[in-house]
């Protein structure tokens, strides 16, 4: 079944533009010159209920006002979505029962007052009774590991300890689909593998299906089984994370250490020789050009190898590389 | 409805989480009616009457006292909802499932709530010290009936203003320019009763006095004909504002731009 349908999702903004100094701040009062700019352009995809679909681009990309509009709060320029069936800018109360959403840093729990107390009201909002409020209170406490947290004032707690509670918070009404907009922002590694265990397993256990943006390749990997990658308001890649990776992940990275010199004039056709150093060499390879036997063979010749080490590069190189190769079309019309 | 009753406690609890800074903020009433109590004895005494266009003195710290606490309770919406469309948090109240101007009603109840019942009691205890005694039973009930409607208009008037936010972002300067349409027509720099009859004529006509002149006129001066009269009046006034705050609604809705990314 499918819970998100897009097609031809357009958004363009009218922003006034004015150049520095104060001439231009009066001329700008008399006669405002605005500039359209194309956040999303012709945007085309679904996503299945209980998915994992990971929606990455830069900055700008159009990352976040595609997921406001998938939630109603934005109405686009052009183009048609549905979201659990719910055209979601012309009913967005009826879909905001169905739905969750985490948006980056911005609190949606009340700042001043201990987390439980937003939850009780959310069991309101959401129609849901004393009981059944508390229930789904305990077993989220359990699940994102925040019972110590519950009564501290959000205000009090670190920004990893509010982001766990955040995204329990956009789960308590039993949501069949949440869309999490960065919701690892600013967190260190443990926070972030925190949350990305806990959405994992709320995908797990009760199906909740699970749009999320970031910039961090990190929570692809860890979280998504599917991947859009969006800049300048279109598409420029969509396919299975593995896909992705068994793609682009070709070139790999050796680090060898021997027990005698290494020749200074290193070398082997077909393999970038990124170091050499006094007893080890760090050189990089395309396995779809240069076979690994080929290489290992050679770097066996070399001299007695005491420890080799061999890594695929950073998502995020993968990810940047595929933006660079993107159609870059101009964002702006004048 | 219960989703309502939610918010109005929710944000009472929010403003008892700093009790220091709130019952700071009530001092302000006794100040304000400290200074007018010095202003309007020195012009009693320089104009050598016991009333002014049949106010007294203690009539005058009395309206003003009721004034003032409309002034200081009443909702501060546009506020709110400017900073919620500049700091991108509107995208949180709009995607609940709940009206978002009855969403800002509640809170604005559970906002003013607290803050009138402190400044009553506050304004009672100074204005008591500073005149004699408080008008009848009749004027507090009268007073309070009008206040509902008169807290109503000012929400109206402030959501209309916040809604504006939706466009411009910044709606300071409008609130400001309102103000002091409040302060001059609204009767809370002086009474109705003190202007000329043209002025008096144009103030009626307008929604203001029945924000804050109504109220704090049937308070001192209870009047039941009167009482009906503004009672009626007021209502329209809610109705119309009520109407028009649901037309501007649905137009702002779709130029909402949400500030970050």
């Amino acid at each position: 079944m499918t819970s998100i349908e897009v097609h031809d999702l357009h958004k363009v903004f009218q922003t006034k533009r004015k150049a520095a100094g104060l001439g231009a701040s009066v001329r700008a009062l008399f006669k405002p010159e605005y500039r359209e700019v194309e956040a999303v352009r012709q945007l085309s995809f679904q996503m299945e209920s209980g998915e994992l679909l990971g929606f990455i681009g830069p900055n700008g990309a159009g990352k976040s006002t595609t997921i406001k509009m998938l939630t109603g709060i934005l109405h686009p320029t052009g183009g048609d979505a549905k979201v659990l069936g719910y055209v979601p800018w012309k009913e967005r109360q009826k879909l905001a029962f169905h739905i969750g959403t985490v948006f980056g840093q911005r609190p949606q729990l009340w700042y001043h007052l201990p987390a439980i107390d937003t939850f009780t009201l959310f069991g309101k909002i959401y129609e849901l009774d004393d009981r059944e409020t508390k229930k789904r209170i305990d077993f989220l406490t359990e699940a994102f590991e925040i019972r110590d947290l519950l009564e501290t004032p959000v205000r009090k707690l670190s920004l990893g300890q509010r982001m766990r509670c955040e995204v329990a918070a956009s789960l308590l009404h039993r949501p069949k689909l949440i869309l999490l907009d960065e919701p690892s922002i600013g967190l260190d590694v443990v926070a972030k593998q925190h949350i990305r265990d806990a959405i994992r397993r709320m995908n797990q256990e009760e199906g909740v299906g699970v749009l999320l943006t970031s910039h961090d390749a990190g929570d692809l990997e860890a979280l998504c089984k599917r991947v859009i990658i969006i800049n300048h308001g279109q598409i420029v890649y969509e396919d299975k994370v593995s896909n992705l990776k068994r793609k682009h992940l070709t070139s790999k990275l050796v680090e060898v250490r021997y027990a005698q010199e290494v020749p200074a004039n290193f070398h082997l056709d077909g393999v970038e020789v990124l170091k050499v150093g006094r007893y080890g060499v760090k050189l990089r390879f395309d396995t779809a050009h240069t076979s690994v036997d080929k290489v290992m063979a050679h770097l066996s010749s070399v001299g007695d190898l005491v420890d080799i080490t061999i890594s695929d590069p950073p998502l995020e190189e993968v990810i940047a590389k595929i933006y660079r190769e993107a159609p870059t079309r101009m964002s702006r019309r004048e | 409805m219960k989703k309502y009753l939610a918010i109005i406690t929710m944000q009472l609890i929010n403003n008892i989480a700093y009790p220091g800074d709130f019952l700071g903020r009530s001092i302000s009433i006794g100040i304000f009616l400290f200074i007018f109590a010095g202003l309007w004895g020195t012009t009693f005494r320089i104009a050598g009457t016991d009333s002014i266009n049949g106010l007294t003195f203690a009539n005058m710290m009395w309206y003003l006292m009721m004034a003032e606490t409309i002034e200081l309770g009443r909702p501060r919406t546009n506020r709110i909802i400017s900073e919620q469309v500049k700091n991108g948090e509107v995208a949180y109240i709009l995607n609940k499932p709940y009206n978002f101007l009855m969403y800002h009603f509640s809170f604005g109840v559970g906002d003013s709530l607290l803050r009138v019942a402190m400044n009553i009691g506050v304004g009672l205890l100074a204005a008591w010290l500073l005149a004699g005694p408080p008008p009848s039973l009749l004027g507090w009930g009268m007073a309070l009936v009008t206040l509902i409607g008169a807290w109503i208009l000012h929400f109206c008037m402030m959501a209309l203003i916040g809604l504006a936010a939706f466009l411009v972002e910044e709606t300071n300067s409008f609130e400001l320019i309102y103000q002091k349409f409040v302060f001059v027509l609204g009767g809370m720099l002086l009474p109705l009763d003190m202007f000329p009859e043209w002025l008096q004529g144009i103030a009626r006509a307008l929604p203001f006095p029945y924000m804050m002149y109504t109220p704090a006129r049937l308070f001192v001066k209870p009047d039941v004909e009167l009482f009906w009269q503004m009672l009626g009046v007021q209502w329209l006034w809610v109705i119309a504002l009520v109407f028009l705050l649901a037309i501007a609604y649905r137009g702002s809705e779709r130029v909402l731009t949400v500030n970050g990314g």
